[in-house]
C-alpha cells in the first residue's frame, strides 16, 4: 500500500463516518476494523487503546452537558419540542461513535507506515512541497510542545511545586504547568528562529529532503479506496 | 580553510561575533549552539530524519562517527542527553553541504573522549570552523580576542556571605532499577550511600544516566524498583514531592517556574511552605540575585543573556530551601574565572556541612572542588 492510497482511503472513510446515519457509520466502522486487522495488524490494539483514552473523557463531558444539563437533543431544540434525555443520550452516542471511528482510523492508517520515518512518509505523499513543509512544521510544533510539557513538568516537580503522582498539591498548583509549558515552548522556538535557522537557512533544507512523491496507486490502494467509496455511497444514500 | 576561536570572558560579545562571522560568509553555514534549541534543527521528530534533513549527496567529508546513531534512529532528537545532541549535530554537519561550522560552547557538554574526538574533527580540513569554548584554545587556530565587559559581574564575597544552607541528610540509594519506556535500561540494582559535608561528582559517558539519577532523586522520574532513604527514613519524592534536592538544571531554561525571578521564587515559596518558604524571603533572594549580578528580580528571565541565566539558575540551590545542592553541568558557558570561584564557594559550603551533588565534564572545575566520584557505568553506580 502507498501513503497516497492510505490518505485517499482515510479521507473517503472519514466522509462516510461523518455523513451517514447509523447504518452508514456501521459500514465505515466495519471497513476501518478490516483495515486495522489486515493492514496494521497487532499494532491496532495500541491505536484502539488510544482512541478509547481520547474519546472517553470527551464522551463523558458531552454526556454531562447534553443528557445531564440540557436534557434535549439539538434537533429537538431546533424544532422547539420538549424533547427527552433519551434523545440527548442517542445524540451523544452518535457523535461519540463517529469521532471514535475517525480517531481510530487516523491512527491505524498512520501506524500502517510506522516502520518508516515521518520524513519518509511525507516525502512519498503526492502533495505540493509547500503543503509538505506545512505538515513538517506542524509535526515539529507538536513535538516542541510535547518536549516543553516534559521539561516544565520536571521543573515544577524538582521545584517541589507539584508531584509526579496524583496529589492535592497538583490540584492546587497544576495550572502553573500550562504557563510554564508555554514559556518553555516560546523560548525553544525563539532560540531556533534567532540563531540556528537564519545561519543555516534550515527551512530551505526541507525541500530536497521532502522531494520525491510517488505518483501511482497500488492495486491494494484501489481495493481499500473502493471499499471506502462503497461505505460512502451507503451513507449518502440513506 | 579558516580555524578561528573567539576568546574572552562571559559577556564580551563572543557569541554575537561568532554569529556575525558565520552570517558574513555569504553561504549557508552550520551552527551548534549551547543547548538543544540551537544545536538541532527542531524540524525532525526522529534521529533518522535529522540525519536525512542535512544529508547532502554531494558531500564527500567522512562522517563524524563518535555517536553510534544506529540504535538511536527512532528516538526523538530532543530526548537524547545533552552530550548526545551535540554529537548528533556534529554528525549532521559532517554529511551536510555546508562548508562552515560555528560551535558556541556546545563541546563543554561532552565527556573527555567525545570532546577530544570533536576537537580533532573540527581541527581537520575541508571546512571553516569557528569555536567558542571556555576550556580550550586549540593549537593552530586563529584567536580573536573579545573585550571584557563589566556586565553581570558576580560579587563572590557577598554571595558567600548570603548563602545559608540547612543541614543535609544522609542519602541511601538501594537496589535501584530504572528504564525509560521503550528505551534502554539505565539502572539495574544500583545503589550508593552519600553523606553530607562532602561533594559528589556523578561521572560517566554521555547518555550513561547522570541526569536521570538527578531526576530520580528529585522525584521527576519514578524507579521501577528500589528505595531512597534520607537519614534512614524511606523517601518517595515522586509521590510526596521533592523536599531535599535543589536542582539547577543543565539548561537553565528548563528550570524556571515563572517569567521573572520574583514570580519563580514566589511560586516555590507558596508550594513549599514552612522553613523552606522562610529561606526564600524576598530580602534573601534579592541579595542572592544581586550577588549573582542580576540587579532586579523583576527582570524578565528571557531578556537576560544565556550565561547570566545560567548563573541565576544557581540561586535556587544556593537559597537554602532544600538541603542538598544539586548542579547539572553548572559551568557550561561559564568563563575560567567564574568556574574557579564557584568551585571555591562549593568547597567552603561542603566544609560547613552542606551536601553537594554535581554532574560535570569539566575536569578543571572538579579538580578545584574536593569530591568523591560516583561513577555511572553498566547500569550501576560505584562510589570511587
Amino acid at each position: 500500500m502507498t501513503p497516497n492510497g492510505a490518505a485517499a482511503f482515510a479521507l473517503v472513510a472519514v466522509l462516510a463516518a461523518i455523513l451517514g446515519d447509523a447504518v452508514g457509520l456501521a459500514a465505515a466502522g466495519l471497513i476501518v476494523a478490516a483495515f486495522a486487522a489486515i493492514e496494521t495488524g497487532a499494532r491496532s490494539w495500541a491505536a484502539l487503546r488510544r482512541a478509547v483514552l481520547v474519546m472517553l473523557p470527551l464522551a463523558a463531558f458531552m454526556l454531562v452537558i447534553w443528557a445531564g444539563i440540557v436534557g434535549r437533543s439539538p434537533s429537538e431544540i431546533a424544532a422547539g419540542v420538549p424533547g427527552s434525555r433519551t434523545a440527548a443520550l442517542a445524540y451523544v452516542a452518535g457523535v461519540a461513535a463517529r469521532l471514535f471511528v475517525v480517531v481510530l482510523l487516523v491512527q491505524v492508517v498512520t501506524l500502517r507506515f510506522a516502520e518508516g520515518t515521518p520524513f519518509g512518509l511525507i516525502r512519498r505523499l503526492y502533495l505540493p512541497l509547500g503543503a509538505k513543509r506545512v505538515v513538517v512544521v506542524t509535526l515539529s510544533l507538536i513535538e516542541t510542545l510535547r518536549q516543553s510539557i516534559d521539561r516544565a513538568h520536571t521543573a515544577l516537580i524538582a521545584g517541589g511545586i507539584v508531584t509526579r503522582t496524583l496529589s492535592l498539591r497538583n490540584a492546587a498548583n497544576g495550572w502553573l504547568l500550562i504557563q510554564t509549558v508555554w514559556l518553555t515552548a516560546i523560548t525553544t522556538v525563539t532560540a531556533r528562529l534567532r540563531d540556528k535557522w537564519p545561519v543555516e537557512s534550515t527551512l530551505a533544507l526541507l525541500d530536497p529532503a521532502l522531494d520525491g512523491a510517488e505518483r501511482r496507486l497500488a492495486v491494494r490502494d484501489m481495493v481499500w479506496i473502493g471499499l471506502a467509496l462503497a461505505a460512502l455511497v451507503i451513507a449518502a444514500a440513506r | 580553510m579558516a580555524r578561528e576561536v573567539f576568546a574572552g570572558p562571559n559577556f564580551s560579545g563572543r557569541s554575537a561575533a561568532l554569529l556575525a562571522r558565520l552570517r558574513g560568509l555569504g553561504r549557508p553555514a552550520f551552527f551548534v549552539g549551547p543547548y538543544a534549541e540551537a544545536a538541532l534543527s527542531g524540524l525532525s521528530t526522529s534521529v533518522a530524519d535529522e540525519l536525512a534533513l542535512y544529508r547532502a549527496p554531494q558531500s564527500t567529508r567522512p562522517a563524524f562517527a563518535a555517536l553510534a546513531t544506529e540504535p538511536l534512529l527512532r528516538r526523538v532528537p530532543q530526548s537524547l542527553s545533552g552530550g548526545e545532541q551535540v554529537l548528533l549535530a556534529l554528525r549532521c554537519f559532517s554529511q551536510a553541504a555546508s562548508t562552515a561550522i560555528g560551535v558556541d560552547t556546545a563541546l563543554e557538554q561532552l565527556d573527555g573522549d567525545n570532546r577530544a574526538a570533536a576537537l580533532a574533527y573540527l581541527s581537520g580540513g575541508g571546512f571553516d570552523a569557528m569555536l567558542i569554548d571556555n576550556r580550550a584554545e586549540p593549537e593552530g587556530w586563529t584567536v580573536t580576542a573579545c573585550a571584557e565587559s563589566p556586565a553581570f559581574a558576580i560579587d563572590w564575597d557577598a554571595l558567600a556571605a548570603t548563602v545559608r544552607i540547612p543541614p543535609a541528610q544522609a542519602i541511601a540509594i538501594e537496589a535501584l532499577d530504572f528504564a525509560y519506556r521503550h528505551g534502554k535500561t539505565i539502572f539495574a540494582n544500583a545503589g550508593a550511600v552519600l553523606t553530607p559535608g562532602a561533594a559528589y561528582r556523578l561521572f560517566g559517558a554521555n547518555g550513561a544516566g547522570k541526569t536521570t539519577l538527578l531526576k530520580l532523586l528529585a522525584g521527576a522520574l519514578r524507579p521501577s524498583r528500589g528505595r531512597l532513604l534520607l537519614d534512614g527514613a524511606t523517601c518517595l519524592p515522586w509521590r510526596d514531592g521533592n523536599r531535599a534536592f535543589a536542582l539547577a538544571t543543565q539548561n537553565p531554561d528548563h528550570q524556571w517556574c515563572g517569567a521573572t525571578l520574583r514570580e519563580d521564587i514566589a511560586r516555590r515559596r507558596r508550594a513549599l511552605g514552612g522553613a523552606a518558604a522562610a529561606a526564600l524571603d524576598d530580602g534573601h533572594v534579592e541579595a542572592l540575585a544581586r550577588a549573582l549580578g542580576i540587579a532586579s528580580p523583576d527582570q524578565h528571565l528571557y531578556e537576560l543573556p544565556l550565561a547570566a541565566r545560567k548563573r541565576l539558575s544557581w540561586l535556587w540551590p544556593l537559597a537554602g530551601a532544600m538541603p542538598w545542592i544539586v548542579f547539572d553541568e553548572p559551568t557550561v558557558g561559564q568563563d575560567r574565572a567564574t568556574r574557579g570561584r564557584l568551585a571555591g564557594l562549593l568547597a567552603r559550603l561542603c566544609a560547613a556541612g552542606a551536601g553537594v551533588l554535581f554532574v560535570t565534564h569539566d575536569d578543571a572545575f572538579a579538580a578545584a572542588l574536593p569530591h568523591r566520584v560516583l561513577r555511572i557505568e553498566n547500569r550501576t553506580i560505584s562510589l570511587l
